[in-house]
């Protein structure tokens, strides 16, 4: 009897194997539930990561190299004054409700994503100065644009700019972000608001970016569920619930990676950091003694050991060290130094003058008004600053508002600080932040040697000048201590051992469901 | 029934119709009454006790367990947590008086002028009250706290507004009971005012079922509090609030259950205390 069980076992391990094989089923869990799911219109993260997967881009970025490599469109020419690119398309390729893709189709997205009676929260922005799209011939499309705009290839690479289906669109109307219809290696089946999103095989994908490994899907079925509770994320992962999951918390990581049946992917975002942005236009952050004490007395070695268990980088500038164009040398500034930081203090007139443990100056107390957001361990990393900041004699008066309410603060200048941080692979991203008339300037910066410098880099072509003002960017936003950058962002995504060949496009945050296989 | 009118005509109640137990023969209530006791001693002495004081972080001593020196263990930034309960004790006790203040001095008023009077002045008070108590007590204090924007001495105001409802509703109960006696009839007789009435024959009967459904009542406002301070509506992040604990310390659940459990019991065993208490006031 026990001989005969073993040499079943035998069998079952020689027919199913040990290697990946396709077909199969994944839960895929999100962190949070998005408000809508209209890539063209939303804005979340959140939503690209099932919908990478439902669309196909004209052009994808290799998140080795970070170069550009052929999606929907096979090759592209740039004019000489970068303001008109010509795509070349593939041809053959079929929308899942077997809509031909062509030009027409490209148009089409691109004048939904403009129009402004469509309100879109993100697509339109990551079209710059876009002006038209003109039809040359069935399988030629152009996109002139107002002025140059470097990041464009980088933004059609995105899931935001992503084909759908012109016959869907018009179909479904505003009902089309629960009806999408792509070109991508998986079919867009049902979503249930805060529910589940489900996903099925698309067999007949054969159109591929060569960062692909496999030419259709491997697996049958994938189906998003919504863990928004940051203590859920992990037991559902240990308890078989989910088999992929975003955005572990770091004490539950380490954990995790201990096992046997799980692993951590830890997947580093480009884009801006995790920063404390100081308002340089109310006082006293004015002073920038001040403001170089508050960077030299803030012990960022400690906040990510104790917070962040060690598993994300200290940053040491605005951009994220992966991102393209971030530029090492900002390592160099506002080494931890309370002694320094004390000394500034001093210099800058503000002294303990009546024994209460914070500095004072002319009857006034140095205190801070410290607004953030209840996510992304903000109140955790501001509790720690408080505390550190205490020390100095700073007083820190910190509330937990809402993103809105964040929004209304920092257009009202009614902060002293304020953190935030951002996922982008384009270093564009800081014109948003640093140049006076960014959406982001919670600096309050006016800099126009700044703006000259990220006005120009975000027009020009050559890779090379472009690093170049970044890094001069990067380097004046630390001299005038206009940030305290904390952490760089790394996704900790949990999976269970089964699933294998996970990889994330060059955002970081959206997967390439096409090359998942389940091992048995 | 003529009985118990007869009675009540030669012993004008003064008190509850039959004296409660002693505090001493009330284990379970003499209990509670030390525990409250305890933690309000604890919230008053925190700065002699730790005078290190709650906010003091030291990562270095992050997430260890109970153990000598640090009775119930650290948090994850390294904080004592029992030095944070004891000074959590002054958040959670304070916002709860002033609550229950605001519960007592809204509810009390309005249910002994409808149930002291009677009328059309009862109806409407009432129906208002009804209206009022529709809404889930949570639901109505998470309402108050986005218009008066977050903030500990906001959910006091808006648990305290939550709790007036029910209070003035037993208020009014108590009073209606009262009025119903034939010495009230008496007194008005005489030609007593109406306000004289309830201020000098109402509420001095009314107090023993009054100050019980207070107790009780703290209960409810404590636990509610905190509900408001574990979602985030409340004191500022690292605030050692109980309810503001909680929240934090479960996201270390698994690896230092203390950092939750400690506060969560805390809570828990002041909240039965209060209603123990409760119970035990309103023994009849």
């Amino acid at each position: 009897m026990r001989r005969l069980l073993i040499l079943l076992l035998v069998a079952a391990a020689l027919t199913t194997g040990c290697t990946p094989r396709p077909g199969g089923r994944i839960v895929y869990g999100l962190t949070l539930s998005p408000s809508g799911i209209d890539p063209h219109i939303n804005a979340s993260s959140e939503l690209g990561i099932p919908l990478t997967s439902v669309y196909d881009t004209l052009v994808y970025q290799d998140p080795k190299t970070g170069e550009f490599v052929p999606g929907l469109a096979q090759k592209w020419e740039v004019s000489e004054d970068g303001k008109v690119y010509t795509f070349y398309l593939r041809r053959g390729v079929k929308f899942h409700d077997g809509t031909p893709f062509n030009a027409e189709a490209v148009r089409f997205n691109l004048e939904r994503i403009t129009s402004p009676d469509l309100a879109s929260q993100k697509a339109r922005f990551m079209l710059g100065p876009y002006e038209r799209t003109e039809v040359v011939d069935e399988y030629t499309v152009r996109i002139v644009l107002k002025e140059p705009f470097a990041p464009l290839l980088d933004s059609l690479s995105q899931v935001y700019l992503a084909m759908a289906s012109p016959t869907a669109v018009q179909k479904w109307g505003s009902e089309y972000q629960l009806h999408q219809v792509g070109t991508g290696p998986f079919l867009f089946v049902e979503y249930i608001p805060g529910d589940h999103l489900l996903l099925r095989r698309n067999p007949d994908y054969a159109w591929g970016p060569p960062v692909y490994g496999h030419k259709t899907a491997q697996l049958e079925e994938v189906e998003f569920r919504f863990f928004t509770d940051p203590a859920t994320r992990s037991p559902a992962l240990e308890s078989g619930e989910a088999d992929v999951m975003g955005e572990i918390p770091p004490q539950d990581a380490a954990r995790l990676q201990g096992s046997k049946d799980f692993r951590i992917e830890a997947v580093a975002i480009p884009g801006v950091s995790l920063m404390l942005f100081m308002n340089t236009a109310r006082p006293p952050l004015d002073d920038l003694r001040v403001r170089q004490a508050l960077l030299f007395g803030t012990d960022r070695r400690a906040i990510i050991s104790a917070v962040f268990r060690d598993t994300s980088p200290v940053a040491c500038g605005p951009l994220a060290a992966v991102t393209f164009g971030y530029n090492p040398m900002v390592c160099e500034f506002y080494p931890y130094n309370p002694d320094q930081a004390a000394a500034l203090l001093e210099q800058a007139g503000w002294k303990d003058t009546d024994g209460d443990g914070v500095r004072d100056q002319g009857g006034q107390p140095l205190a801070l008004d410290f607004y953030l957001m209840g996510w992304g361990y903000m109140p955790e990393v501001g509790q720690l600053i408080a505390d550190q900041w205490s020390r100095l004699g700073v007083r820190v008066n910190s509330q937990v508002v809402s993103y809105p309410e964040a929004l209304e603060i920092a257009k009202e200048g009614r902060h002293h600080l304020m953190p935030f941080n951002l996922s982008g692979s384009d270093p564009d991203i800081l014109r948003r932040f640093f140049h006076s008339q960014g959406g982001f300037n919670w600096s309050k910066v006016n800099d126009p040697e700044m703006d000259g410098w990220l006005g120009e880099a975000a027009r020009l072509s050559d890779r090379n000048r472009r690093a170049d003002l970044y890094s001069q960017v990067q380097m004046r936003v630390m001299e005038s201590a206009l940030i305290i950058p904390i952490r760089d962002y790394v996704n900790l995504n949990g999976v269970n051992n089964r699933v294998q060949g996970l990889r994330f496009d060059a955002q970081g945050w959206f997967p390439w469901l096409i090359d998942v296989t389940l091992a048995q | 029934m003529l009985e118990r009118a007869l009675c009540a005509l030669a012993i004008p109640p003064l008190g509850a119709v039959s004296p409660r137990r002693p505090l001493g023969r009330q284990p379970l209530a003499m209990l509670s009454l030390l525990w409250l006791a305890a933690v309000a001693l604890g919230a008053v002495l925190a700065p002699y006790l730790a005078p290190t004081g709650p906010m003091a972080t030291d990562p270095s001593r992050a997430l260890l367990p109970p153990g000598p020196g640090i009775w119930l263990g650290t948090d994850f930034l390294g904080r004592d947590v029992l030095v944070r309960l004891l000074w959590g004790g002054r958040w959670t006790l304070w916002m709860g008086v002033e609550a229950l203040a605001l519960a007592v001095g809204l509810g009390l008023p309005l249910g002994l002028a409808a149930g002291g009077t009677g009328g059309l002045r009862d109806m409407v008070l009432m129906r208002l009250v009804d209206a009022w108590l529709a809404f889930p007590g949570l639901l109505l204090a998470m309402a108050v706290v986005a218009i008066l924007g977050p903030g500990l001495s906001s959910v006091a105001v808006a648990v305290g507004l939550a709790a007036a409802a029910p209070y003035a509703r037993v208020a009014r109960a108590t009073a209606r009971e009262i009025r119903a006696q034939p010495y009230i009839d008496a007194a008005r007789a005489v030609g007593a005012s109406p306000w004289r009435v309830i201020l000098r024959h109402i509420l001095p009967n009314a107090a023993p079922a009054l100050v019980a459904f207070a107790a009780t009542q703290l209960g409810w406002v404590l636990l509610n509090g905190a509900a408001l301070n574990f979602l985030g509506l409340g004191v500022p992040p690292g605030t050692p609030e109980w309810g503001a604990m909680l929240a934090e310390g479960r996201a270390y659940l698994r690896d230092a259950p203390w950092a939750a459990l400690a506060p969560g019991f805390a809570l828990t065993l002041t909240v039965l205390a209060a209603n123990v208490l409760g119970d035990w006031l309103g023994q009849e």
